[in-house]
């Protein structure tokens, strides 16, 4: 057995590309870890073919001393062998790799830095917060993108408020992955910057985005601005402004939900409903026995019980 | 019992110029057991006409030399 | 007439281990690492017919768990409640609630062994609702190497494996499961194992109703999975439970992959009548789920598809990135063949033939909490053991449950040595095939057997075709000795139908013996349209009598250990 093992180990210095390929498969199907060392050594390959297959194989055997040389790969030139070591690292690191990684970020290869924005995502570490924010400054649309999508998972993080500035970014994209952070932060000007953008971005996914994070945030101040984006003309961010103000029932939303029940998108009615049926108002009632004939099922389990809740509220009152 | 050959349209494709006569991979993996060798020129092809097009032969093949079609039945 | 291996060139190999487990996908590669764990000294052994690498129902991945109760969303009570109302009462609660205890803890071992799970940004599991109430529902996004990680797994820990071995017959001797006899699909040998312990983990039966396309394996499940399991636990004498209640789904039109609406749901797509109206207001998979879609489909609005033409190009790229990528890569293919766009078609979505699977629905080798069938040292576990809507998650805890009470079970006990005449009969009955290479082919045996199930057993069930249908498939018997096999691998595709054969008969005669509609369309019997509690709130079992025949009888449910309303807790998917 073992003299098989070094045989295809032997196979792996060949000079003809065919026989590398088929010494990597073979002993990835052998799976013996003694195989790990000289694969590694394999990674050198000057073919990015054979580069691709030793990572695949190296992330089968799991072992963490090929973490090391799979960050090396981050970098490569080849856009298959950097995505494999991606695929593959995303699986293998953990929270002990978290210097390496930050390491990698200050290697000034974008690829490498941006593939190792996304790794610190699989690990929450605040330690990693002063080497992302650089990266906010950062002439490259993708690395300001990555790095601000980044923030959003690093637990303990509440406040930074260079992550506001993103939120302005002429780049749309840049401006989606900021405003979804700015609904995990609690700095004094987020609800006010995602209120403005709500309303008054020109990038729809930007006004939807916005308000998913009110929703997280469930602030009374946004109640003006979440019932403006009910009469937006995407139906996805009338969606989200519904959801979030399920959450903060304000009397101020009573006409323009009760106008939602009659949206032309079934979601936007169901949450309406929903939302109708948390303020507890009777002036919804009628509005809602009509969504009683709706033609989505779902609208017609939300407003029934819907009406059922109102009544629950309104007797409560009576006898309160 | 009379014997036809009828042909089938096999889901599985070979590229003859790229499958590396010593590598069994896609023969290792496939769960339905199809694909051999041809012992005359030492590629692979799918003998048994039973795929699930589940693909376990294109991802392990090391060239890139296998397509797996939706089978004519299904596409 | 006496048939023997060595006839063909064939020769005999004989293998003795403690634990024989029998099927290495999701269940019985756990099952074989907990039985290690237990006892790192005991010899545990790997029976695949495949290969371990890609096999069982997740050869190529899983997007996500479906039965995750994960503390702090769900509570195994909560679960069990559900599954309770899902099943139509008829469950043994005990063993549901083995999964719902046992389920977080086999995500971590999973997690621990680098299975990603999905997380939300503060690295909680990012869970989603499908079912009625609590969330059990958990992406993972790059699980396409789950059989990949379990492999290594199974090595790390020393677990014997042999692939490409198929089980025909366990070998009961003294009044328990002594091991298996079986064949190398390859070399044609024919393989003896002895052991103290089998843990049967063979998966479904999914070659049992045709798909509607016409090709025999163009199933929903694996196909490899043909119900030798239930077959094997039959004929060994034990008992078989809620076989009349069908596996049934809800899939793609002509494509054997489900639309996936409950992973594409939490983006804003949902499944639509031909109007473009949801019909149904949850996306989890039951009878009564998939009765509203027969209804559906039957009615003026259908055809039913799954909606996404409503949502933005940017949404649908990530729903397309994750439902292209795992449990069926196939499909992106499949839609591009056919030029249809999630952007501008909605999926198109049918009913898919029958199967038996309890991972879905019910059907299965009867077992109790502990994984034990009614026959002493025979374990069953995953798709074809009868732990109702048990999923992947379910079928890694039995797997573990098996595993380690095999491992305390076989402590006292030695090897038998088989009964020759059993060997003898065993090896006229699977290589019959190849003293007729010119018989009829497998597939056209096959072909007409499965047929013969569409035709009689689909549901809506009626007596009389089902009575018909059983008529054929016992006589269906005398057709199987009329096939012929060329080489070991249509052998094995032989033995196969002969599975097929015994699990067409078991739903034939488990479907007539239940007078009452339960479980939405998996049982729904025109001539007992409504639910019947009185006479019926039991599980239907069936065995082979010491006479050969197969007999059926009542088996009370076991006594609710969570207490469920049936009466005021319909499973109602269509509130109208």
């Amino acid at each position: 057995m073992d003299s098989e093992l070094d045989q295809w180990i032997t196979l792996l210095r060949s000079p003809l590309l065919d026989d590398r390929l088929v010494a990597i498969k073979t002993l990835q199907h052998l799976g013996d870890e003694d195989a790990i060392a000289p694969l590694i050594d394999a990674l050198q390959d000057d073919d990015p073919t054979v580069q691709t297959l030793v990572i695949t194989t190296l992330w089968e055997f799991a072992h963490p001393s090929a973490i090391p040389p799979l960050l090396g790969c981050l970098g490569s030139p080849h856009e298959a062998v950097r995505n494999e070591a991606l695929s593959a690292l995303k699986e293998l690191v953990s929270t002990d790799d978290l210097m390496k990684l930050l390491d990698v970020l200050q290697t000034g290869n974008f690829h490498a830095q941006l593939n190792a924005l996304v790794l610190l995502r699989k690990i929450h570490d605040a330690q990693a917060l002063p080497f992302i924010l650089p990266f906010f400054e950062s002439e490259n649309v993708e690395l300001r993108e990555a790095a601000v999508t980044t923030l959003r998972y690093l637990n303990q993080v509440v406040r930074c408020e260079p992550a506001l500035a993103l939120a302005q970014d002429p780049s749309e994209t840049v401006r989606r992955a900021a405003v979804l952070t700015l609904g995990h932060l609690s700095d004094d000007g987020v609800v006010p910057l995602l209120s403005t953008l709500l309303t008054q971005d020109a990038d729809w996914q930007v006004r939807r985005n916005a308000a998913q994070a009110l929703d997280i945030l469930a602030d009374p101040a946004a109640i003006a601005a979440l019932v403006a984006a009910l009469t937006d003309p995407e139906w996805q961010v009338r969606k989200f402004a519904v959801r979030a103000l399920q959450k903060n029932a304000d009397p101020r939303a009573l006409p323009t939900l009760i106008n939602a029940l009659a949206d032309d998108f079934s979601d936007v009615r169901r949450d309406a409903a929903t939302a109708l049926g948390n303020l507890g108002q009777a002036e919804a009632l009628s509005a809602l026995q009509q969504t009683l004939n709706d033609p989505d099922i779902d609208v017609r389990i939300f407003s029934e019980r819907a009406i059922a809740k109102i009544n629950q509220t309104l007797a409560a009152t009576a006898h309160g | 019992m009379a014997q036809t050959s009828q042909r089938v349209d096999v889901p599985v494709i070979v590229d003859e110029s790229k499958c590396l006569e010593k590598c069994n991979a896609c023969i290792e993996v496939c769960p339905l057991d199809v694909l051999v060798k041809n012992p005359e020129t030492g590629k692979a092809y799918m003998k048994y006409d039973e795929c699930w097009f589940c693909l376990p032969c294109e991802k392990e093949c090391p060239t890139g030399a296998i397509t797996v079609q939706i089978p004519f039945l299904l596409r | 007439m006496q048939i023997l291996a060595t006839d063909f060139g064939f020769k005999i190999q004989r293998m003795q281990t403690d634990v024989l487990v029998v099927g290495g996908g999701t269940a019985g590669t756990m099952a074989g690492i907990k039985a290690k764990q237990a006892n790192p000294d005991s010899d545990v052994l790997i029976l695949e017919k495949a290969n371990i690498r890609r096999s069982g129902a997740i050869a190529m991945g899983m997007d996500g768990v479906n039965t995750a109760v994960i503390p702090g969303n769900s509570t195994p009570e909560q679960y069990v409640r559900e599954i309770t109302i899902a099943n139509d009462g008829i469950v043994n609660q005990k063993a549901v609630y083995e999964t719902g205890r046992l389920g977080f803890e086999v995500i971590q071992e999973l997690e621990s062994w680098g299975v990603k799970f999905q997380k939300d940004p503060d690295g909680n599991y990012d869970l989603k609702q499908v079912h009625r109430v609590g969330k059990y529902v958990l992406p993972m996004p790059e699980g396409k190497d789950l059989k990949k990680i379990l492999t290594r797994q199974v090595k790390r820990h020393g677990v014997n494996v042999t692939n490409r071995v198929m089980a025909t017959r366990v070998i009961v001797q003294n009044g328990r499961a002594t091991g298996v006899v079986g064949f190398d699909v390859r070399s044609g040998d024919f393989v003896v194992i002895q052991a103290k312990a089998v843990i049967l983990c063979t998966g479904a039966c999914g070659r049992l109703g045709l798909p509607a396309s016409g090709y025999l394996y163009g199933t929903y499940e694996n196909p490899t999975n043909a119900g030798d399991g239930y077959a094997m636990a039959y004929h060994a004498g034990a008992e078989l439970t809620n076989i009349e209640c069908f596996q049934i789904n809800p899939l793609i039109k002509d494509y054997n992959g489900p639309a996936c609406a409950y992973v594409a749901s939490p983006f804003g797509a949902y499944t639509a009548n031909a109007e473009g109206h949801r019909f149904i207001n949850c996306d989890y998979w039951s009878g009564q789920m998939m009765l509203e879609i027969y209804k559906e489909l039957n009615s003026g609005n259908g055809p039913v598809h799954l909606k996404m033409y409503h949502l933005d190009d940017d949404t649908i790229a990530e729903i397309e990135s994750i439902l292209w990528a795992n449990e069926r890569p196939s499909r992106g293919r499949f839609h591009e063949g056919r030029g249809e766009n999630y952007r501008t078609h909605g999926v198109e979505m049918n009913i898919s033939e029958i199967g038996l699977c309890s991972g879905h629905s019910a059907s299965g080798v009867w077992v109790n909490e502990r994984a034990e069938t009614t026959v002493p040292g025979l374990y069953a576990a995953g798709d074809m053991a009868s732990v109702p809507h048990n999923y992947m998650i379910g079928a890694f805890v039995y797997g573990r449950v098996a595993g380690e009470n095999a491992v305390d079970y076989l402590q006292s006990l030695d090897h038998l040595e088989p009964d020759a005449d059993f060997l003898a009969a065993e090896q006229a009955r699977i290589y019959h095939p190849l003293t007729q290479p010119n018989g009829i082919p497998h597939t056209q045996v096959e072909y007409k057997l499965r047929r013969l199930v569409n035709d009689y057993l689909q549901p809506p069930k009626s007596p009389h075709k089902m009575e018909i249908g059983l008529e054929k498939f016992v006589a269906y018997t005398d057709t199987l000795t009329e096939m012929g096999a060329r080489d070991p691998h249509e052998l094995m595709r032989c033995a196969e139908v002969h599975f097929i054969r015994d699990c067409a008969e078991m739903a034939a005669r488990a479907s007539l013996y239940r007078k009452e509609t339960r479980w939405g369309l998996y049982h729904y019997r025109l001539d007992y349209p409504e639910k019947n509690d009185a006479e019926w709130f039991c599980h239907v079992n069936l065995k082979k009598a010491e006479t050969g025949e197969m007999e059926l009888f009542k088996r009370p449910v076991e006594p609710y250990i969570i207490d469920v309303d049936l009466k005021e807790e319909v499973y109602d998917v269509a509130v109208r």
